[in-house]
């Protein structure tokens, strides 16, 4: 008998039936029936908005249900709180950063299960220790507002694991990481899969619910399509019971040829030297008008760092910092704002804490782009164009919410993603920086946003993507660079480059 | 049912209570609205006027606050400005020139406050608290005589509670005043750019940065505007006591302003609130504090009184609206 069938006779710890949860009277999840045994990795699956962070959220007693009943070892259970659901042995780690950002990675490990008397230098060695054991390489006396998206996620992880829970529950915990913390998130979830652990893993790239999972369950608008052995699917099956139809061709897998390559325009942007503090170092490099730039790096090599500086959020070491030139013009940003006004506009990796304004509508949010962009230099705002541009961009990004005038937190994490991206592209940029455009997306968006990357480029903007996932920089770049430590040290073209190269330059 | 009291937010909450409070004092209570009988004008005049001042300085504050900033400078500025004013009047300065050396301190405070917080980047509290302590000192001990300084005989500041508008409409000058401050407030806040750069900032202050709002003389401008408020709030004190006493920067009426805003539902997490907030605050404070003082109830037993009401409007308005956990935790207070 083999791991998984073992599993898939054991008995459930967890059952969910007929579990609804409405919002204003709206569905998110709607009669969903769910299960999960002892020991196994069952992954659940969905486009944007499906309602799989609702469904588990109710698991974790963050949300309480509308309809269902949810048993837990048999007992018929309602948690009304994260906190009940923790003791009880349910852990969730969230899509959007929950961290305390003032506070040291070690005292968010520690949170909420401090002793009465806190010994600092104790926590930091126990932290220390256990993130060894992790293979995660987070500095615990580090202030978690310093650190990027990527370690971010990994504390989140590490936080979860920390509490012994019976069921941990990931949503999108792969979304930031580069393919060397996979690969330590994948050991670390087989490693508590051993141990007996039950894990819920939510997650967009198919292949790693295909290759870990022993079952997967997908959602569509809310209801139940299918749970099954993670045997009986292949790409296609779960392709199309997410959207419920075939999507045409395949999104990674096209080598591009030669002539798909656009040439470089004009040089935009030339990089010389620059510095910031021991983050990024003499690094150096030239972007160029009508091409897509694509950067990859692990984390920790600075390349969001890097694209900061050049966008004016973080400044540059004042003596030997470097240069920057736009367009054969020297510029030292001491603000974004001047950035902003000479076209360089930079779309988060971090949407919830640097990217959207969580209390407005999704059309305020769009609206506070061009506000801030300050094109059409009026002193007053204006509902009705308010209302237009809402509609014209939603439109052409897709976003889907319960109504429209739902606030930006409302919304499911994907359908964030494409507000950010929206607000960016609003204010009509000349150089457009994408950190990890596609975090969270669904399979289907991202075809979209790629194919809105790529009318960008066509239409003459610089566009630079980075990214962790290298499908898509191997996919999007006409031009591929790759980042180590605070630097640039290589430059692919795309048809000479693989996965390969591209990792064993980012690595030695 | 749930509906209906998902509409219930604070604001709404405390403007009901506001009103019941206004009807039980105008029924039970003798010498608020009805003396033996009679209507008498005399208490509801002096409480609106109360009223009145605490919401100018309140509707300062809450913009400082939407913009996720706080001012403790406002009482001083309000106080030691206006002293001076009234005292180079008293030694004989022109009028004009006077009042341009009172509004030109009054915005220098305004602009180093919002200097030191937008371009040093010093917290807040400490900036506008060292401001208070070095306003008063200074215009204590080098500029004015004593704590209370008059108003000269004949002063257009005197003149205001008989202006031809005042008269005719038995309506006191302060409503007027606050009545323009709320509705200026207002306009700027929603209709206006820079408004909406105040709410982005207090919503996001990373997320409006990066975006390229100016953020920091949007900074600037707000404590300007407070500061500017603040005089406004000092001169009808003034019209209406016919001096001005800097004895009330030692008193609890900071506390009272940043207490209308909390109370009428500006989250002090910045993003959130209207001026609408500001005007119910400062009703409940202002009939709560004249009925209190009517019932001879004491300082202390008043602060203990307003405590408990700030506690229980904030814990309805957490069980009446809870939030999203997974949102809850950035940024909260
Ligand atoms: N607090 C809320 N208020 C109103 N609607 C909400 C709220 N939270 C979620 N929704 C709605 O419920 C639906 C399901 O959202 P959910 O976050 O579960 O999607 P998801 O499957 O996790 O999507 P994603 O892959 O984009 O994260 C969406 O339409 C969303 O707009
Ligand atoms: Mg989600």
């Amino acid at each position: 008998m083999s791991a998984s069938e073992q599993t898939a006779t054991a008995a459930p710890i967890v059952e969910m039936r007929k579990i609804s949860k409405l919002y204003r009277g709206v569905p998110a999840v709607k009669e969903v029936d769910f299960d999960l045994r002892k020991g196994e990795i069952h992954a659940l699956l969905g486009e944007n908005g499906a309602g799989k962070s609702t469904l588990t959220k109710v698991m974790a007693g963050v949300v309480t249900a509308s309809g269902g009943t949810m048993t837990w070892h048999g007992k018929e259970v309602s948690f009304q709180s994260p906190f009940e659901a923790l003791e009880a042995g349910i852990a969730m780690v969230f899509q959007e950063t929950s961290l305390v950002p003032s506070m040291t990675v070690a005292q968010n490990l520690y949170l909420g299960s401090e002793k009465f008397l806190n010994r600092l230098r104790g926590i930091y060695i126990s932290a220390q220790q256990f993130l060894q054991s992790l293979n995660f390489a987070v500095d615990p006396t580090a202030i978690v507002s310093t650190l990027g998206a990527a370690k971010r996620q990994m504390v989140e992880i590490a936080r979860a694991v920390h509490h012994n829970a019976e069921v941990i529950i990931f949503d999108e915990p792969t979304a930031s990481l580069t393919p060397e913390e996979k690969r330590h998130f994948f050991a670390l979830m087989h490693r508590l899969k051993s141990r007996g652990v039950s894990i819920v893993f939510i997650s967009h790239a198919l292949e790693e619910a295909l290759a870990h999972a022993d079952r997967i369950t997908i959602l569509r608008d809310g209801e139940l399509v299918v749970t099954d052995h993670a045997g009986a699917f292949d790409r296609e099956k779960i392709v199309r019971a997410m959207v419920g139809r075939t999507l045409s061709g395949e999104i990674y897998n096209k080598k591009r040829g030669a002539d798909e390559i656009r040439k470089p325009g004009s040089r935009v942007l030339s990089v010389q030297d620059i510095s910031m503090s021991n983050v990024v170092r003499n690094n150096s490099f030239s972007i160029y008008e009508g091409q897509i730039t694509g950067v990859f790096g692990l984390i920790g090599s600075g390349r969001t760092e890097t694209f900061k500086v050049v966008s004016g959020i973080y400044k540059r070491d004042f003596f030997a910092g470097g240069a920057i030139e736009l367009e054969g013009r020297p510029v030292r940003y001491t603000v974004p704002r001047e950035a902003v006004k000479d076209g360089i506009i930079y779309v988060t990796e971090d949407r919830k804490t640097e990217g959207f304004f969580e209390t407005m509508s999704i059309a305020e949010n769009l609206y506070s782009g061009l506000l801030a962009a300050n094109l059409e230099k009026k002193a007053y705002i204006s509902l009705r164009e308010m209302r237009a541009l809402a509609k014209d961009w939603t439109g052409r990004l897709n976003v889907k919410a319960i109504n429209d005038n739902a606030r930006v937190v409302e919304l499911s994490g994907g359908n964030q993603q494409k507000v950010v991206i929206g607000k960016g592209l609003i204010q009509q940029p000349r150089i457009v920086i994408f950190d990890e455009p596609t975090r969270g997306v669904d399979v289907g968006a991202i075809a979209e946003i790629h194919q809105l990357i790529n009318r960008l480029a066509d239409s003459g903007l610089a566009v630079i993507v980075i990214s962790s996932y290298l499908p898509e920089i191997m996919n999007l770049s006409d031009r591929i660079l790759v980042c180590r430590q605070g630097r640039i040290v290589e430059e692919f073209a795309p048809d000479e480059a693989t996965e390969e190269k591209i990792m064993y330059a980012a690595v030695h | 049912m749930t509906r209906l009291l998902s509409h219930l937010t604070q604001e709404v909450i405390v403007f009901l209570l506001a009103a019941t409070l206004f009807l039980a004092a105008a029924i039970f209570l003798p010498g608020f609205m009805f003396k033996d009988g009679a209507f008498q004008a005399g208490n509801l005049i002096a409480m609106v006027r109360a009223v009145s001042v605490l919401g100018i300085l309140a509707v300062g504050m809450g913009i400082v606050i939407i913009g996720r900033g706080i001012d403790l400078s406002a009482v001083a500025v309000m106080a030691m400005s206006v002293a001076w004013y009234l005292q180079m009047l008293n030694s004989g300065v022109p009028g004009w020139q006077a009042l341009g050396w009172a509004l030109a301190g009054v915005v220098a405070v305004g602009l180093i406050n919002g200097f030191m917080v937008a371009y040093a980047d010093v917290p807040a509290i400490f900036v506008t608290l060292a401001s208070s302590y070095f306003v008063y000192g200074f215009v204590r001990s080098q500029l004015i005589v004593s704590d209370a300084t008059p108003a000269p005989a004949g002063s257009w500041i005197l003149e205001l509670p008989n202006l031809g508008l005042v008269t005719s409409t038995h309506i006191p000058i302060d409503v007027y005043a606050f009545g323009a401050a709320v509705f200026v407030g207002f306009l700027f806040l929603r209709f206006t750019k820079w408004g909406r750069y105040i709410y982005l900032m207090g919503d996001n202050f990373m997320a409006a940065r990066n975006m390229g709002v100016p953020v920091r003389p949007m900074t600037v401008l707000y404590y300007v505007i407070s500061a500017l408020m603040a005089f406004v709030a000092g001169i009808l004190t003034t019209s209406s006591i016919q001096s001005m006493n800097v004895r009330v920067v030692n008193s609890n009426m900071l506390y009272d302003v940043i207490l209308v805003c909390v109370i009428g539902g500006i989250g002090l997490s910045g993003g959130k609130g209207y001026m609408r907030n500001v005007v119910v605050g400062a009703l409940l404070i202002g009939i709560m504090g004249n009925a209190m003082t009517i019932m001879d109830f004491t300082n202390v037993e008043q602060n203990l009184i307003k405590s408990i009401i700030l506690l229980t409007a904030i814990i309805i308005d957490g069980l009446l609206n809870p939030r999203d956990e997974q949102t809850a935790q950035q940024g909260d207070i």
